[in-house]
């Protein structure tokens, strides 16, 4: 597997519809400091930095050179710096970026910052259309929030899942999310109230959506020599990898089905040596812009057989007290800094293995599951981390 | 808050015009649409599949299709959403964004669906199906752009 | 000791004004193909691809959806920096030390659907620098004017790093541009932004690079002439204009002295045979010569008066003709990567140094002009 990384510190911020309070290089700054905090270490211990954000959302292309002076203090300016960028799973492969950089050899600690300002945009669906082709689709509206619909079609049309199914994965991370101080929305929505919410595109209502938020987030991943002299609770990286299907929405039309999703995971299980995740996962932070992918990733990640998703969100085996809680923050659906989310969704996975996720903490975590999605529901990235080194 | 604490919101937009060239594929498939009312899709020469819209490079075989295949104004619903809220981009709600798969296609395009009353999100369920069958409706006037066709309606 | 890493294939398109009948990430493809052709290898064979660029160019956000694709990354572990393709090199780099992946493509493109000045301009803040006017030109310009008022670096000076390079990419097959000019061309084409006139900038460009890095344990059996990477590193530097001396180029200076250390080279104007830099401006050329150790501060001009980075010289700076005879709005960089392996190679047909076995590699990755430059520098060994 080559050289060991574990994640050593972590550092969030409060998300929300729009951080006025600060400019974007104070947002970043809180994040980073947190993390710095969070490993009890300065500046000058830091040997390289990867930074994503996805652009353009937030009114300023490329945020990381304003930022950049808040992820490095001026006396290590000169620092090695590589932003990295790739749609909704920008957070994740950021995490990758980051442990690449200290597998590598070439340095031993280095801080990955993610953040999106989304609050800043006036109509963020404007933005994501700017993915669709300019040539072909662009033209039809087409959007993150109608290609879920999409799956969500699919998966009711083959698998009759429902629309209470769906109120149900809401339900249940808007309950985490009161947890989560860091979480954007917090507040009590019973099944009830989610069947009741205005239906955006059919068949998801908007409490079935994601909202768009403001919100940086920084971890610190060191080798294995720093990491045991850093911190009593390092999160090892157990397992990695990222995967690209094509962006032609209309070449996959399976979409109940999230194949591209379930070859990685087998790829990531395997290096790995997960053989029954349902088993041997304690905690997972799947990436959840909208309901049904959850139900979805269940399938994909080998938690349920195709089709059999549903019967874990109504069984409660995904609750907080169930036997494997997904998104015990709130998840995506309840926070959504798109360029930072999958970052965020690593570092939850990071504080449930290191024991400091507070009121959101799952009892005796020893490996847990962080995943993001981006682009045409194509790309995804994973992160398996453990209490053991592997 | 007082004077000393008042946070200012400062206006930005972003300009930015582009000249987005569509190529020889893209522009080959739009004049079609527009001087000849047909529609094609370009087939790969490893795996076969007949891609719609078409596009230089099958990315699964990394190979450039070559061979330009009609297909027909007709086929099947693939997958489809209704929308309910204003999208930038679309026309007024309610709206059905649909992908179709043509007959001699191996890939769904992306496009509307028209001739079928949404405004009853409950009656609308029976009205649109996966694996309905529907047709291209054409637009007066063609440019040689994707709304050329219209929208696709249900046969 | 990391893992070494070789460059084991090279393509690129001729870089031409315009090339409409391709979508901007046929360029990649294109680069791809012939960099796979070079290496005698398929995609099956690559694991892992690294696209570069920037979304806001490409008029496309999450612009990676195309490129990883056209880069052979269908079901792939992928990934996109957002810089000039020279960083893809420096991920790459990581990825395979890090023994993890073995094979890696990496590419870049420039095509012409923005406007470079509105593009960049919004890469700056909307607060301070956005409403005075900054952007990837003006903020390189005050840059140039710092750097020539402190050390009295006259305007011909710069012009003749102009004809050099134009004159060297007159013989590049490959070159954009590939007509030379006179030094009265130069001083006679335009004011843009004083004090650089029309050919003190580069042109945009329309092409792709792609190159392939591998795994030492495999290279043997891939290629019989690997370029050794033998020192990399990177650095980006201060965004705020006004709290920095704009005469220098501290992160072009801390990433060539970190490559040098890894690289063990220790009087580079000597030891180097050839270097490619990547010149965002002819004055930005005379300043990376003392960025990189080549030339004391402010001494920069005197390289070029005493002929010793032409294409005869003791040090032959950018035999390809290079950023002002071909510029890849984010791949240039990657762009005099590829340029140094064919010159290791003695592949660079009609502008080879002779007997080249070290080069260097430099890369400027930034649309935001002089704020916070991300400078890459790689040493290249002839295997």
């Amino acid at each position: 597997m080559g050289r060991r990384v574990a994640i050593v510190g972590v550092g969030l911020t409060k998300c929300s519809s729009h951080r006025r309070d600060v400019t974007y290089p104070e947002l970043i700054h809180e994040a980073v400091s947190n993390a710095l905090a969070d490993a009890d270490i300065g500046f000058e211990q830091i040997d390289a930095v990867v930074y994503g954000s996805m652009d353009p959302f937030d009114g300023v292309f490329a945020p990381e050179r304003w930022n950049v002076d808040a992820c490095v203090s001026a006396g290590f300016l000169t620092k090695p710096f590589m932003k990295i960028t790739t749609g909704g799973t920008t957070g994740g492969s950021t995490a990758l970026g980051g442990y690449y950089h200290v597998g590598s050899g070439m340095f031993d600690v280095v801080l990955a910052v993610a953040s999106q300002r989304v609050g800043e945009t006036l109509e963020a669906q404007l933005v994501l259309n700017t993915a669709i082709d300019p040539i072909y689709e662009r033209w039809i509206g087409g959007g993150a929030i109608t290609v879920a619909a999409n799956q969500a079609v699919h998966h009711f049309h083959y698998y009759g899942t429902t629309e209470e199914d769906l109120a149900m994965v809401a339900a249940k991370n808007y309950a985490n999310a009161l947890n989560n101080p860091y979480a954007h929305l917090q507040r009590h929505l019973t099944v009830e109230d989610a069947l009741r919410s205005r239906m955006i595109s059919w068949p998801l209502r908007l409490s079935d959506c994601c909202p768009s938020s403001d919100g940086a987030c920084a971890i610190i991943l060191a080798s294995e020599e720093r990491a045991r002299k850093l911190t009593k609770t390092p999160a090892w990286v157990r397992g990695a990898g990222q995967i690209t299907d094509n962006y032609n929405v209309g070449d996959r039309l399976w979409f109940h089905d999230w194949d591209s999703l379930a070859m990685l995971a087998r790829r990531v299980y395997k290096q790995a040596k997960i053989t029954d995740p349902m088993a041997e996962i304690d905690v997972a932070e799947p990436y959840v812009a909208f309901t049904v992918q959850e139900i979805m990733e269940y399938e994909a990640l080998g938690f349920a057989e195709p089709g059999r998703g549903v019967e874990l969100i109504r069984k409660g085996v995904t609750a907080m007290d169930g036997k494997l809680p997904v998104c015990p923050s709130g998840g995506t659906l309840c926070t959504n800094p798109i360029g930072a989310t999958g970052l965020i969704r690593v570092a939850e996975a990071a504080l449930q293995v290191m024991g400091k996720a507070d009121k959101r903490q799952v009892p005796n975590v020893k490996t847990a599951l962080a995943h993001s999605w981006g682009a045409a529901i194509g790309f995804h990235t994973m992160m398996i981390l453990d209490k053991e080194a592997p | 808050m007082t004077q000393e604490e008042e946070i200012l919101i400062m206006p930005g937009a972003w300009n930015l015009p582009f000249r987005h060239t569509a190529g020889r594929f893209a522009s080959r498939f739009f004049r079609e649409l527009r001087d000849n009312q047909k529609i094609y899709g370009v087939r790969c020469p490893r795996c076969r599949r007949v891609l719609v819209p078409p596009r230089p490079l099958c990315e699964r075989c990394f190979a450039s299709p070559d061979e330009w295949v009609e297909v027909s104004h007709q086929g099947t619903l693939g997958a489809f959403t209704i929308c309910y809220v204003p999208f930038m981009g679309l026309p007024p709600p309610p709206v059905a964004m649909i992908m179709v798969v043509l007959d001699g296609a191996d890939t769904g395009l992306q496009h509307l669906l028209g001739g079928v009353d949404l405004s009853d999100p409950e009656k609308s369920r029976d009205l649109v199906k996966i694996g309905m069958r529907v047709e291209a409706v054409w637009r007066e006037q063609r440019r040689g752009e994707i709304m050329d066709i219209q929208h696709f309606k249900p046969i | 000791m990391a893992r070494r890493v070789a460059i084991v294939g090279v393509g690129q398109t001729l870089h031409e004004e315009f090339k409409d009948q391709c979508i901007y990430w046929e360029n990649d493809y294109e680069a791809t193909k012939l960099a796979l052709e070079d290496a005698a290898l398929d995609k099956g064979q690559i694991d892992t691809v690294i696209a570069s660029g920037w979304d806001a160019v490409d008029g496309r956000t999450i612009s990676d959806m195309h490129t990883c694709m056209a880069i052979g990354g269908y079901l792939k572990d992928s990934s996109h920096v957002g810089e000039d393709g020279i960083m893809a090199l420096a991920y790459a780099y990581l990825r395979i030390a890090s023994g993890q992946f073995d094979t890696v493509v990496v590419a870049g493109h420039g095509h012409r659907e923005a406007s470079l000045d509105r593009v960049s301009s919004v890469v700056f803040d909307p607060l301070f620098a956005r409403p005075v006017g900054a952007n990837h030109i003006t903020t390189l310009a005050m840059q140039a004017n710092a750097y020539a008022q402190r050390y009295g670096v006259g305007q011909e000076a710069a012009a003749k790093v102009v004809v050099k390079n134009r004159a060297n990419g007159a013989r590049n097959p490959y070159a954009h541009l590939q007509t030379p000019v006179t030094l009265e061309e130069v001083q006679g084409s335009g004011w843009v932004a004083y004090p650089l006139h029309a050919l003190d900038c580069p042109p945009e460009s329309v092409g792709g690079v792609a190159l392939i890095l591998a795994a030492e344990e495999n290279v043997k059996r891939i290629t019989s002439k690997p370029v050794w990477i033998k020192g990399i590193s990177w650095a980006i530097e201060s965004y705020y204009l006004g709290a920095k001396d704009l005469s220098q180029m501290p992160s072009l200076a801390a990433a060539a002295q970190r490559a040098y250390r890894m690289a063990g080279i220790v009087r580079p104007l000597e030891e180097l045979d050839v270097a490619e830099i990547h010149e965002p401006t002819s004055f930005h050329e005379l300043m990376a010569y003392e960025a990189l150790g080549l030339a004391e501060a402010g001494q920069g001009n005197r390289l070029v008066e005493e002929g010793l980075t032409e294409r005869e010289g003791k040090l032959p700076v950018n035999l390809s003709g290079g950023c002002l005879s071909t510029n890849l709005l984010g791949a240039s960089g990657l762009a005099r990567a590829a340029e140094a392996v064919l010159q290791l190679r003695g592949e660079a047909h009609g502008r080879q140094a002779a007997g080249a076995k070290l080069a260097l590699a430099h890369g400027f990755s930034a649309l935001s002009g002089a704020a916070a430059p991300t400078n890459c520098v790689v040493i290249l060994e002839r295997g």
